[in-house]
Parts: C-alpha cells; sequence; structure tokens
C-alpha cells in the first residue's frame, strides 16, 4: 500500500515535470501583474517558494498560472529554473532540502546574522531602518508619471 | 517493481531534458546576472540576502545613517523608478536606498540591493537627473552582482565542500567564513574597489538604464565632472572608485545626442526633497 501511494507521488510528480513548465518564486514576495510591466495593475503577491505553471515567455516577462488558477505576468528575475526536488518525497529520503542544507553549510543566513548582533562592527538596527523605508510600486508609478519618466 | 522505477527515472531525466526551453527562456530573461563564486558553489538570492544585510550593518557600523525620511523616500523612489528599468528588478527583499551622515562623496552597494549615496554627492548633485546617475551606476553593480565577485574564491570552495558534504564545517569555522566574506565585500566596497573593467561597464550600462528610465544619460557626465572639479582640489570623491577625469573621458565618448526632456516637475520636486 505504502509503495502504491509512492509510486502515485512519483507518477503525478513525473507527469508535472514532463510538462516541464514550472518555475519556483525566489524572492520573498513576487508580483503578479496584469501586463508585462511593473506599472501595471498588481493582481497579486506570491511567496516565496509557490509554483507557478508558466503558459508562455513575453520578453523578460512569464504569463503564469499560480495554484488558484489566477494568471498573470511575473518577471524572471523573481523565478528560479530549479523546478522541485525530488529529493525530499522520493522514498526513504526525509528531511531538509538539498537547497536548505547547502544554505545551513554554507552560513549565510539568519542563524549566523543573529550571531553577530550586538557586536559593535554590526549595526543591524541601522538596516532595519533602511529596510523599512520602502516605497510601494503604485507610489512608484505616480513619481514616474509626474515626472515624465518611462 | 524496479524496472518501473528505472523508467520512471528515465521520464525524470528526459523531463529535465525538457525543462531547459523553459530555463533557455529564464536565463535569457535573467542575462548576465547568474555568478558561480569561485568554482564551486552558486550564491542564491537568499544568501545574497543575507550576506548584504550583513555587509550594509559593517558599513553603518562605520558611517551613521542620515535618517532623513523625506529624502530617504525621494531616493527611493528615483531608485525603483530605474531598478524596474534593469533586468533585475526582483530580488530576494527588493532594493533599498539610503544617505549616510558624511561629507565625503561617496556611494556604493552592499550585495542584495541595499545602496548607500553619501549625504556629501547629495550636496554635490545640481538635479534629481544626477542623483538618478549615481544610484544608476550602483544598481548596475547589484545587477551585475559585483559585490559578490569580492568574496575570495577560497572562501566560497572551502564553503562548497561543506555544502556538497565533502567536508564538515564546525558552526565557528562557517561563521569565520561569514564574517571574513563580509570584510572581503567591505574592503572593496570601502578601500580596494572594483576593477576598472567592472567600474566603466558600470558607468556604461547606468547610461543605458538612464535613458530607458527617461533619465538624461548626460547627468552622469555632468556628476562626474563635478567630481573631478573637487579631485583637482586634491579632495577624492568616490575614494573606491577610479579617477573622475577618467571616466568622464569614456561616458563623454559614449554619450549620445541629449533628448529633450521637461524637467520642471523633476526641478520642483528635487528642491522640495533635497534641503541643504
Amino acid at each position: 500500500m505504502k509503495k502504491k501511494a509512492c509510486l502515485l507521488a512519483f507518477l503525478a510528480m513525473t507527469a508535472l515535470l514532463l510538462a516541464g513548465k514550472v518555475l519556483v518564486v525566489q524572492v520573498l514576495h513576487a508580483q503578479l501583474m496584469a501586463k508585462p510591466d511593473f506599472l501595471s495593475s498588481n493582481l497579486a503577491t506570491i511567496q516565496k517558494g509557490a509554483c507557478l505553471e508558466i503558459i508562455e515567455a513575453k520578453g523578460s516577462w512569464f504569463l503564469v498560472k499560480n495554484a488558484d488558477g489566477l494568471k498573470g505576468y511575473v518577471h524572471g528575475s523573481a523565478l528560479a529554473g530549479r523546478g522541485i526536488s525530488l529529493s525530499g518525497i522520493a522514498p526513504g529520503k526525509k528531511g531538509a532540502s538539498e537547497e536548505e542544507l547547502a544554505l545551513a553549510a554554507k552560513g549565510f543566513n539568519e542563524g549566523n546574522e543573529r550571531k553577530l548582533r550586538g557586536s559593535r562592527e554590526y549595526d543591524f538596527s541601522a538596516v532595519d531602518w533602511v529596510m523599512a523605508q520602502a516605497v510601494a510600486n503604485p507610489d512608484v508609478g505616480d513619481f514616474v508619471r509626474e515626472g515624465k519618466l518611462k | 517493481m524496479k524496472k518501473l522505477l528505472q523508467l520512471l527515472c528515465l521520464c525524470q531525466f528526459l523531463a529535465a531534458i525538457k525543462i531547459p526551453i523553459t530555463l533557455g527562456q529564464l536565463n535569457k530573461a535573467k542575462k548576465g546576472v547568474e555568478l558561480v563564486a569561485g568554482t564551486t558553489h552558486t550564491i542564491n538570492e537568499e544568501e545574497e540576502y543575507y550576506i548584504g544585510r550583513a555587509v550594509a550593518a559593517n558599513i553603518l557600523s562605520q558611517y551613521p545613517l542620515w535618517k532623513n525620511q523625506t529624502l530617504c523616500r525621494y531616493l527611493n523612489l528615483i531608485g525603483k523608478a530605474l531598478v524596474l528599468k534593469s533586468e533585475r528588478p526582483e530580488i530576494f527583499a527588493g532594493y533599498h536606498f539610503a544617505v549616510l551622515d558624511s561629507r565625503e562623496a561617496n556611494a556604493f552597494s552592499a550585495p542584495g540591493g541595499i545602496i548607500f549615496i553619501s549625504r556629501g554627492i547629495i550636496d554635490m548633485a545640481g538635479n534629481e537627473d544626477e542623483i538618478a546617475a549615481i544610484l544608476a551606476h550602483e544598481i548596475r553593480h547589484v545587477v551585475n552582482k559585483d559585490p559578490l565577485k569580492a568574496i575570495k574564491s577560497q572562501r566560497m570552495k572551502t564553503l562548497g565542500t561543506f555544502a556538497a558534504g565533502e567536508a564538515i564545517g564546525s558552526g565557528s569555522e562557517v561563521l569565520n567564513i561569514f564574517k571574513d566574506s563580509v570584510l572581503d565585500i567591505s574592503g572593496t566596497l570601502l578601500q580596494k574597489g572594483y576593477s576598472r573593467g567592472q567600474e566603466k561597464d558600470a558607468d556604461l550600462q547606468a547610461m543605458d538604464l538612464l535613458a530607458a528610465a527617461g533619465y538624461n544619460p548626460a547627468a552622469l557626465l555632468t556628476i562626474l565632472e563635478k567630481c573631478r572639479g573637487i579631485e583637482k582640489k586634491k579632495t577624492k570623491a568616490f575614494s573606491a572608485h577610479p579617477a573622475a577625469a577618467k571616466r568622464v573621458a569614456y561616458v563623454e565618448e559614449a554619450l549620445g545626442k541629449a533628448p529633450a526632456i521637461d524637467m520642471s516637475v523633476r526641478n520642483a520636486r528635487f528642491s522640495k526633497s533635497v534641503s541643504r
């Protein structure tokens, strides 16, 4: 029974990969836009790790469909071509993904940032202030139009 | 059962062959931004973000922030208007721009898109387009992943062996490599500087970025000429950059015909946002 379930999962994954059209969001929040333009309407914000079905490529943009069936454009810089690692779901394998292990091993991560916090050589509170000064795309759109930018 | 699994593996392999059709398109979209550090490992978006935060924190321990929210918002609007026209508009946590409270004329970008411009540059700039020119140059360094290239390749090779499981790094070893990588980058940004080729590429690509966003590419020339003026007084502007006179020469050569631009709104918002 267990073998059958694994086999079914394996088959489903194979079908998905055979479609060859799944990419993964690699940034914290990717914007799903109505047109291949950041200043068009924002349809949704897609979280890191979400799988998107690629419908077609348009220059640097991809027309995609998310898990809820919502279609829109995502810029290619927000996507990674890693597809889905089978290592985590293959029979008998459990635990962190290869990517998670690599990240942990390399140490360029939040855990090591925490170890540096409090040291005189690193002012993370100032970095947090900088990160909080973000501007939203609609405001950028107004700024572009008012200033006769493109 | 075993044969069936082998057949399935073959299917997976065939699927993997099919994926490059999509990957090819993806890579085209991301042309020029892939980086393999050293020869052993690729730094992904999340890793770039965390090392960038540490580099920024290190810089901010040496240069205080100018917490002027009006000016900071203005800089972020200019920066975002430029970023959206670049090949790498989406990065892990987005681009952020801030002002350092230093009269030195300087600017630098940490990995992951945290970009600093000094108060000295703000004082020197005569209009919005000149500020955009400085930001465009720094954005191009981020798009090109130049800060990451400052990490010594030996360090990345060592980390690569940990990541591949060929060697086991203790927590303190990995933390030390993280800290040393931060210092490699900070040292390049603050003192050593990038190669002349990297700087020239960033300047020429910045001109294209300015034009794509509707700014005047000649603004890079005018701000560099101001830096050249400072350097004639024996005060170095952009301490980790090549001499302004050299940059002026190739920027001038690359400039095309100046576009006709209505600057009235830009001039008004520049005056409102930049108080000296």
